[in-house]
């Protein structure tokens, strides 16, 4: 084993055990299911073992059901909006951890993204429940100000502004100028009214606010290697490089995050990609160039598995172990990854 | 805290201020004295002026961030409560209907029409309102100022352009006559933003 502060230049480093490890039964397991070798190979050393890997990929295959939260913003009775949306002919049940939201059993018609109850913001909808958690974790209150970074097209922010009965302030910003506008429909849609929308490079908050806010949402751009479910072309998409190219942007913006919290604030990296690469390696980067933060262990809302301490060969800082995952085949929800850390 | 004339930023072509009471002065002509408060309550007024001039209503503790944000060289993309646009000429002021939901929850519906759900499927796809659509009317309306557009779950659909003086008005019309023309309706949500919010025209 060899500590991560110890390896130079990780890319070549993981490139030769990640591609040293294609065998036989990752080349044909990734022919069968249409994957690339190098990502089968990941999931054996993640996960431990050939069945499992299986129960994953299959899982991969399998529909994702769809979730609503109900916009407690404008709706007084959840139960209520469940009743209007039974008369279209949806099925909805409810998510046991979240009081407020469903998945959607059996679609209805309109489809859920045209009904009128959609348009007068009674509900946000997802693809997947998982979006679902991180809200929950970072759980905001009044006077709480609170900092999401890569915040369109705002599910996770409108969840906040709900959370905090539209009290307190969250300032929310993405860089795309596509993804504000869908993200300032929302906000408007959903009547959301403490959310200060900035376009702007997350990585350039410090700058504006200094450190500010007492709670950080980072939901990071990532690969979406957790969202196979609902686009299969992820399968073969991305290549190795992709992902180490994908966290230099991760780890700026997670520096940025720690450095826009105040002294005692939390914050809450978050991707929807199941790569070490993007999750773990990620905080373990921050971790060794920022001495003032530290991993906290997640509320207990769902049965995460733990965070990597080890990725071929390589031993990560033990307290990643504090950190989440959730997987298709365990959870029934996208692969997610979840690392709360307090800044001192 | 602001100044009557207000805190001023500018950016990318955008200006904005912070304070003032135009906005303020505009809802009590449209909706009352009441309605006046109820925004009030709801903040101080920030209006950006690009293409468009918008108006929000946002919190104290917002507007310190957005005071800070100014003395940087930079403007919100969208704050607080998006409260309407403001016009140059008559009517001067479009509510948005989050501002009117809120103001009808507290007080009522005023200056409005409540229309059937056969009438609101043509509206929310962008279509203007009928006669044979309205099953309510509430005062004021006045031709030429904007009506809000209710279902008859209490919810505001859009806001419209009044073509009728006053409730009474509407005996005397048939039922293809427009009563109202569609200004904002909440389709635009679905439509995903390829239009303009809401649509220019002129009062004849």
């Amino acid at each position: 084993m060899v500590r991560y502060e110890l390896i130079g230049d990780l890319r070549s480093y993981l490139r030769s055990r990640i591609y040293g490890a294609v065998g036989d039964w990752v080349r044909s397991t990734a022919l069968r299911f249409g994957y690339r070798d190098y990502m089968i190979a990941r999931y054996l050393e993640v996960l431990g073992s050939r069945e499992e890997v299986l129960n994953l990929l299959k899982a991969f295959e399998e529909p994702l059901k769809p979730s609503i939260r109900c916009n407690t913003l404008k709706v007084r009775s959840c139960s209520l909006l469940a009743e209007r949306l039974g008369r279209l002919g949806y099925v909805l049940k409810g998510i046991s951890w979240e009081p407020n939201s469903f998945t959607i059993e059996v679609l209805g018609s309109p489809p859920p993204g045209a009904t009128h109850e959609f348009l007068l913001g009674m509900y946000y909808l997802y693809r997947g429940s998982a979006s679902l958690i991180p809200p929950l974790v970072l759980s905001p209150r009044p006077p709480d100000v609170v900092l999401d970074m890569a915040a369109a097209p705002g599910g996770k922010t409108t969840h906040m502004a709900q959370l905090m009965r539209n009290e307190g302030l969250i300032v929310a910003v993405d860089v795309s100028r596509a993804r504000m506008r869908a993200l300032r429909s929302n906000l408007e849609r959903l009547g959301v009214r403490n959310v200060l929308a900035l376009r702007l490079d997350g990585a350039r908050v410090p700058e504006l606010f200094g450190p500010y806010f007492s709670k950080v949402l980072l939901d990071a751009p990532c690969t979406a290697e957790g969202l196979i479910q609902v686009d299969k072309s992820r399968k073969a998409r991305t290549v190795l490089d992709d992902l180490f190219t994908a966290r230099e942007r991760q780890v700026r913006l997670l520096l940025a995050a720690v450095d826009s919290a105040v002294s005692g604030g939390y914050i809450l990296y978050t991707t929807c990609s199941i790569a070490p690469e993007e999750d773990e390696l990620v905080i373990s980067e921050v971790l060794k160039l920022r001495s003032n933060v530290s991993v906290v262990p997640l509320p207990n809302i769902v049965d995460f598995r733990p965070g990597l301490t080890e990725y071929f060969g390589i031993e990560l800082p033990e307290e990643l172990r504090y950190c989440g995952r959730l997987y298709p085949h365990i959870h029934g929800m996208e692969g997610f990854f979840l690392c709360l850390l307090r800044k001192e | 805290m602001p100044t009557e004339e207000g805190v001023r930023g500018a950016a990318g072509g955008i200006k904005c201020v912070l304070g003032g009471d135009r906005v303020l002065k505009l809802i009590e002509y449209l909706l009352g004295p009441d309605a006046r408060s109820i925004a009030e309550s709801l903040g101080t007024v920030l209006v950006c002026s690009g293409e468009f001039s918008e108006v929000y209503l946002v919190s104290n503790l917002m507007a310190d961030a957005i005071a800070t944000l100014f003395k940087r060289g930079y403007v919100p993309y969208s704050a607080g409560l998006y409260a309407g646009r403001l016009r140059r000429s008559r009517p001067e002021f479009i509510p948005s209907v989050s501002l009117l939901q809120i103001i009808y929850d507290s007080v009522g519906p005023k200056r409005a029409i409540e229309v059937s759900e056969e009438g609101l499927k043509p509206f929310l796809y962008g279509n203007d309102i009928l006669r044979k659509s309205v099953t309510k009317c509430y005062e004021p309306v006045s031709r030429g100022e904007v009506v809000g557009i209710l279902g008859s779950d209490g919810y505001v659909y859009g806001v419209g352009l009044s073509n009728v003086d006053s409730c009474s008005e509407l005996s005397k019309l048939r039922d293809l006559d427009e009563v109202a023309k569609n200004v904002f309706d909440i389709g635009w949500y679905l439509r995903g933003g390829t239009e303009p919010r809401e649509r220019k025209y002129k009062v004849k």
